[in-house]
């Protein structure tokens, strides 16, 4: 596997404590259909630091990310990222963060190298062509540059999602289930990037059920349930005051039905 | 400048991208070229065969037959962001969401002004209308209708495209807004296949000009506010 490129901005170099948290988030909730999937997470993840987040199906990861990469709003509560706020900073969150879903956001009719040329304009990449190049070098997919993703399988594609990350410069990672649907080689390199990132200080938020194979390259984890923080480990993440009385209780309760 | 030539880099390449995945998806024009064939032979075994009321029925049939068409090929062109994610990734990038508005447009404009010209020629043939001294005012009539349904169009899709019941909340929609377009654009056909004999062919075309402009305009302003997921 070739040596990954992790192009960044200026501010994730240098001294980690003197930048805002990457995340920081305050009673952070959000409804779907009345029923709290956030149920008021207070959380702080520190510039630079690998973290991992955990629970079970349902405890509301996927959630937590989405809203960090401003992919839906909060019903309650309010978060930042590298000290702007989701929501009134939205435009400048979407330049520092970059957002590894379920869903790749390909384009089935374009080919791999295509999809990464429109997504090198969108993010106003630099170099754009030999980055593109290199960015399919590194996710292994070289060989299949000109195939249409129609044709990839779900590995590929998430290879090809791992590859758009690298044309950005994003300051904060979020991975959602980065090891589903890729081999041996795959998960390698997601590890390998992994590891790129925390060496250069790009925060990585990361929701996966492989804890075993993550942890060693974790600084900390916040394990969600239900819709809240419960247990928060190591370095680089901690759970931050709720600002509203009864710290154990959720700020949202299920809707009455 | 700067801020405008990034916007249009970024437009085109939305534009690019679209007509890429239809050129070679072939999801808008075929089942919209199909459509339209159909709508107008519909029309013409409904009004019979005199070709006298055939003819004065043309410009009505014309535009029928694209905004119908329309509705379809707008619609098709958003369900290109249902693969897989991609809308939300598209609301993702760190870029204006008044580029991607003008990409998505501009990529409906092209399908729409290759459906004007393609049904335009169709018309001619059906209903032996003769469009020869007439096509510089209908390409104008043609090229600024397709605009405006795009514009509409690329707004609404915006607005149904996350919906079950797009394909019925689409037409319920637009066809109400398109109405003065639909107006505009039947009489300014009418005008030019006459020869213009009461000099209104102009006036017509100016309204179709200002429904764009309008619709354009509204379109770029709240595009942004469709791609946000609650």
């Amino acid at each position: 596997m070739p040596q990954t490129t992790i192009y960044v901005s200026p501010r994730s170099l240098g001294a980690p404590d003197t930048r805002p948290p990457a995340v920081l988030t305050t009673d952070l909730a959000r409804l779907f259909a009345g029923s709290p999937a956030l149920a008021g997470v207070s959380l702080r993840v520190d510039a630079g630091r690998a973290v991992g987040l955990l629970g079970a199906n349902g405890a509301g990861k996927t959630t937590l990310l989405r809203i960090l990469a401003t992919a839906i709003r909060p019903s309650y509560g309010h978060g930042a990222v590298d000290g702007y706020d989701l929501g009134r900073d939205a435009a400048i969150v979407r330049e520092r963060v970059a957002y590894l879903s379920h869903a790749t956001g390909l384009y089935d009719d374009l080919t791999a190298r295509e999809n990464l040329r429109f997504a090198a304009v969108m993010l106003g990449t630099e170099d754009a062509a030999a980055r593109v190049e290199r960015a399919l070098d590194d996710v292994g997919l070289a060989a299949r540059a000109g195939d249409r993703v129609r044709d990839f399988s779900a590995g590929m594609r998430k290879r090809l999602a791992l590859g758009r990350i690298l044309l950005g410069r994003a300051s904060l990672v979020l991975l959602d289930e980065p090891y589903a649907a890729l081999d041996a080689d795959g998960m390698a390199l997601v590890d390998q990037l992994l590891g790129a990132w925390r060496e250069v200080g790009v925060a990585v938020l990361v929701a996966s059920h492989t804890t075993e194979r993550m942890a060693s390259m974790l600084d900390g984890s916040a394990v969600l349930e239900r819709g809240l923080v419960v247990e928060v480990t190591g370095t680089g993440v901690g759970s931050t005051p709720p600002s509203l009385p009864g710290t154990s209780r959720p700020v949202v309760a299920e809707a009455p039905r | 400048m700067n801020a405008f030539r990034n916007e249009a880099r970024i437009a085109l390449a939305v534009a690019r991208k679209d007509a890429l995945s239809e050129l070679r998806g072939r999801h808008a024009t075929v089942s919209t070229l199909f459509f339209a064939a159909v709508v107008l032979l519909l029309f013409g075994f409904a009004l019979g065969p005199d070709s006298a009321r055939l003819a004065a029925a043309a410009p009505g049939l014309l535009w029928l037959a694209v905004v119908f068409a329309g509705l379809l090929a707008v619609n098709r062109l958003h369900l290109l962001e249902t693969d897989d994610g991609a809308l939300e990734q598209l609301a993702l990038y760190p870029v204006s969401r008044r580029a991607i508005y003008a990409g998505k447009a501009l990529g409906g404009f092209g399908v729409m002004v290759l459906l004007g010209v393609v049904v335009l020629g169709a018309v001619g043939v059906l209903f032996a209308v003769d469009i020869g001294g007439a096509w510089p005012a209908l390409l104008a009539t043609v090229v600024l209708g397709a605009l405006g349904v795009a514009a509409v169009g690329t707004f609404y899709a915006g607005i149904t495209v996350r919906l079950r019941a797009r394909e019925v909340m689409l037409p319920l929609l637009m066809l109400p807004v398109l109405a003065p377009l639909l107006l505009a654009a039947v009489k300014a056909t009418g005008a030019a296949l006459s020869g213009d004999p009461f000099g209104e062919l102009a006036s017509w075309l100016q309204l179709l000009m200002a429904f764009d402009v309008l619709m354009l305009v509204a379109g770029l302003a709240t595009y942004g506010f469709l791609l946000e997921d609650g």
